[in-house]
């Protein structure tokens, strides 16, 4: 058994809103996450660092099961979430993900209007009843996303037609629109520019208030800057997870210092 | 160890920049020859439209002759009640062919009558009846009615067997006829046949040349046999062998000798030369008549009278001497029917209008009346059918096999077969439609669907699936995965992320693919041949169940009758298919367009 080094500070101990035990993820014959345990907690940014092809996002892709929709992958071993197995045989993994939201890496709007790119999910989910009840929806998760002013008026316009980082906080704004608990990011910044990113970054830093975030990020800068838990993933290993401070000041594991002090990566 | 900056200085060296000629050089011959490839192609297509759109302007406009026809009340109301269609149909049609007689009085003999009869066309007695049952109050007046032209005098009119040219006189003639015959004799001032005569000396050269031609190979025969007497053994060959020479020899001489008799003519000036039907006719139109001349020599003439006239002599502005350089054996109207062309022509009884009614009537055994709308409709409702069959299953089928169904070797195995059928030639999907689609559509629907746009529409979708399929999962194919990760990770079933994403995504593409393979469709003979749809219909089909043929098929039928008006008429059709295709084509731009999305 390895050691994982999970704090429990009891100043800052929250609910725990996932839990896996001892997961592993094979794509065919590559063993690309072994035996991982982990606890992400609820109202936390919690932040995936590590070199590249080292199992981060997999393993975030885990966490809404989107593996399921590579024939290869296998995944084995239970993550909860709520106390409740995702992989279980009765879990729809339609269902999870509406409770699970994910941004990717690359914003990827509907090729619709701005409106119908936020009213998708809630008319897929029946989450509203009438059409203004869903121009409320849209309008406070634009806002949440901080968008609201920048398109206001401009709600049928296609949401292509907008810039990268506008695009992106387009994205966050529809994944928040299915009320999820969770959301998970897929460095989603990594194809925008210094300011789009800070937007992006304010943006994640107000939604902690009401989810569960899980970010995964090249950069560990924007880690320091947006998280309050960080995991260090090296080779499929989850080598060291803590406070995000004492991580990139006070690593326990050698690999976690050579990494954050640029040695590795 | 390879030094890096020592390989640098090969970039400015004298080879470097022989490399880059050489490169530009190719790219440039490469430039060439793409505009050569389209120059090529773009000529091609400019010629095959020249050909067609020439061809087809034939058809652009029919012949009318109006004459006044007698609507005698006894012979059409003969118990004077209500009319009886049937009755007013064959009472037309005698109606209009004693009209005609009665015009051209003349027109004697049985073989002149029926050349007269073939002068407006046999369907042309159901315009008078028409007007008859609209009309009853005209019958026992005489009714002035536009009768249409048949093919021939359609064809005359427009001048496809020659025109008739008038050679410049400025001589009297004096014509005289024998009271007992036709014959009549012509004597002149001067001599103006001389071009006519050089025409014909042309000819009889020709025809000796011909003669001389055949002798030689006669002789050659000769020759021949002569080496193989030489080599004979026995005395039963060679008897045998003499008698194959001296019937040769003999036919040799009979051509030589025409040859010379031909060639004599044509050196003697002076001489009587004989008009026959392989040469240019020759009419006289004087004092409202007309002679065809047989034989000609300097100042007189023989000839046959085609129409009655004062014998006597004429002046110079009386009459004229014309001329059609097209023998009367390469037509199909006689100098018989150019003279009553001509004289309905004088009496300005022909007309001509846009021919509508190519455009709005079925087929018909008569050019004249054969149209192309039972044709289009028929190919619309079996494209409507090929639509509805090809466009769901096709688009639903390359759904699944690109979005739902595992990867395996059944899928494989399906995938490489459509791959297959795509190339399977067309007319195994007629045998398949005859074998089995029509029975089984006979047995379920109790009633015979051969030749019908339902079992028609069926084989061309049949047809027309494996274009669907690939042109449909390559458009699947093409939609970026981070669509369909959106839609997944916004908690999106698969049938929802495929129907409400990917497939509006696809569908500029199904739809091109779609258009291509009905466009394919559209232009296809051999399976329609073989369930029946090569029928001869006149009716224009009303629906999916009725009998009907298509336009290719059409076409396909056309070209192959004899008559020279069907010529023009198939190549109009053929511009009704391309009107057809380019129609939907421009649908296709037109969805392309509308379905369009950026990403």
């Amino acid at each position: 058994m390895k050691t994982i080094i999970n704090e429990a500070d009891p100043s800052v101990q929250k609910d725990v809103k996932i839990k896996s035990r001892d997961v592993n993820v094979y794509y065919g014959q590559n063993h690309a996450i072994k035996h991982l345990d982990i606890d992400i907690q609820a109202n936390t940014v919690t932040a995936f660092i590590g070199p590249s092809g080292c199992g981060k996002s997999t393993f975030l892709r885990c966490l809404n099961r989107m593996n399921d929709t590579i024939d290869v992958a296998k995944v084995t071993g239970e993550i909860l979430l709520d106390e409740k197995d995702i992989y279980d045989r009765d879990v729809d993994p339609v269902q999870l993900r509406a409770k699970v939201g994910m941004v990717f890496q690359k914003p990827n709007p509907f090729p619709k209007s701005i409106y119908d790119n936020i009213a998708y999910g809630p008319r897929i989910h029946g989450l509203v009843s009438n059409k203004s009840e869903l121009d409320e929806v849209v309008e406070s998760c634009l806002k949440r996303a901080a968008l609201w002013d920048e398109v206001k008026d401009r709600l049928e316009s296609p949401g292509t037609g907008l810039s990268g980082g506008q695009q992106q906080r387009l994205c966050i704004a529809r994944a928040i629109a299915t009320a999820p608990q969770v959301l998970l990011m897929d460095e989603p910044c990594s194809a925008l520019d210094p300011i789009a990113t800070e937007q992006i970054e304010e943006l994640i830093h107000e939604l902690r208030q009401d989810y569960s975030v899980v970010i995964v990020t090249h950069s560990m800068q924007q880690a320091g800057r947006v998280s309050q838990k960080t995991a260090f993933f090296h080779l499929g290993d989850l080598v060291e997870v803590g406070d995000t401070d004492r991580i990139f000041t006070s690593p326990i594991e050698e690999r976690t210092q050579n990494y954050v002090t640029g040695r590795i990566g | 160890m390879v030094d890096l900056t020592a390989l640098s200085a090969k970039h400015i060296s004298a080879e470097a920049a022989k490399r880059a000629r050489r490169r530009n050089a190719s790219q440039t011959r490469l430039k060439v020859t793409g505009l050569i490839a389209i120059g090529l192609a773009a000529s091609a297509l400019v010629a095959l439209l020249w050909t067609v759109v020439g061809n087809a302007t034939g058809t652009i406009k029919e012949h009318y002759v109006t004459i006044d026809v007698p609507v005698l009340a006894e012979a059409f109301s003969p118990d004077g009640g209500e009319l009886d269609p049937v009755t007013v149909g064959r009472a037309s049609q005698a109606a209009v062919r004693d009209a005609m007689r009665a015009l051209f009085p003349f027109a004697e003999t049985r073989k002149e009558q029926r050349a007269l009869s073939d002068i407006v066309s046999s369907g042309s007695p159901f315009e008078l009846q028409k007007v008859i049952l609209d009309n009853p109050q005209l019958v026992g007046s005489d009714v002035e009615v536009a009768l249409v032209a048949s093919d021939i005098a359609d064809l005359y009119y427009k001048g496809f067997y020659g025109r008739l040219e008038a050679v410049p006189t400025s001589t009297s003639v004096r014509v005289e006829s024998s009271t007992d015959s036709d014959e009549a004799s012509v004597f002149l001032q001067q001599n103006v046949f001389r071009e006519v005569v050089d025409a014909v000396k042309i000819e009889l050269q020709r025809r000796a040349d011909r003669s001389r031609e055949a002798a030689q190979l006669q002789d050659n025969g000769v020759r021949a046999f002569e080496r193989r007497l030489e080599t004979a053994s026995t005395d039963e060959q060679r008897a045998e062998i003499e008698v194959e020479i001296a019937s040769r020899t003999t036919e040799r001489d009979r051509l030589i000798g025409i040859a010379e008799a031909l060639e004599n003519q044509v050196q003697t000036a002076g001489t009587a030369d004989t008009l026959d039907n392989r040469m240019p006719s020759v009419l006289l139109k004087a004092g409202g008549g007309w002679i065809k001349l047989t034989q000609i020599q300097q100042q007189t003439a023989q000839g046959i009278i085609l129409e009655p006239m004062g014998a006597g002599e004429y002046a110079a502005d009386e009459w004229t001497l014309l001329v059609n350089e097209t023998p009367e054996v390469s037509r199909k109207v006689s100098d018989f029917q150019t003279v009553i062309l001509e004289d309905l022509k004088d009496m300005q009884a022909v007309s001509s209008k846009f021919n509508m009614r190519f455009l709005s009537s079925g087929d018909s055994r008569e050019p004249e009346l054969a149209g192309i709308w039972g044709a289009a409709v028929g190919s619309f409702w079996t494209m409507v059918v090929t639509f509805l069959l090809a466009f769901p299953i096709g688009s639903l089928a390359a759904m699944y096999l690109e979005e739902f169904a595992p990867k395996n070797i059944i899928t494989d195995f399906v995938e490489v077969n459509i791959n297959n059928l795509a190339a399977v030639p067309s007319i195994v999907f007629g045998l398949l439609g005859l074998a089995v689609i029509l029975p089984t559509l006979n047995v379920l629907g109790n009633d015979d669907f051969r030749s019908t746009p339902l079992i028609g529409g069926t084989v061309l979708a049949l047809m027309t699936l494996p274009t669907i399929i690939i042109a449909s999962r390559a458009a699947i194919r093409a939609v970026p995965p981070s669509i369909r990760d959106a839609a997944l990770g916004l908690g999106a079933s698969k049938l929802q992320t495929s129907f409400h994403h990917v497939l509006p995504l696809a569908m500029p593409g199904i739809l091109t693919g779609t258009i291509i393979g009905m466009a394919q469709a559209l232009g296809e003979t051999a399976p329609l041949l073989m369930i029946g749809m090569v029928a001869f219909i006149v009716d224009i089909p009303e629906g999916v169940t009725d009998n009907a043929s298509v336009i290719p098929v059409q076409i396909f039928r056309w070209s192959d009758l004899p008559e020279r008006a069907f010529e023009s008429r198939t190549a109009a059709a053929i511009c009704m298919l391309l009107i057809f295709l380019v129609i939907m084509n421009a649908l296709a731009v037109f969805l392309r367009k509308r379905f369009e999305r950026r990403w």
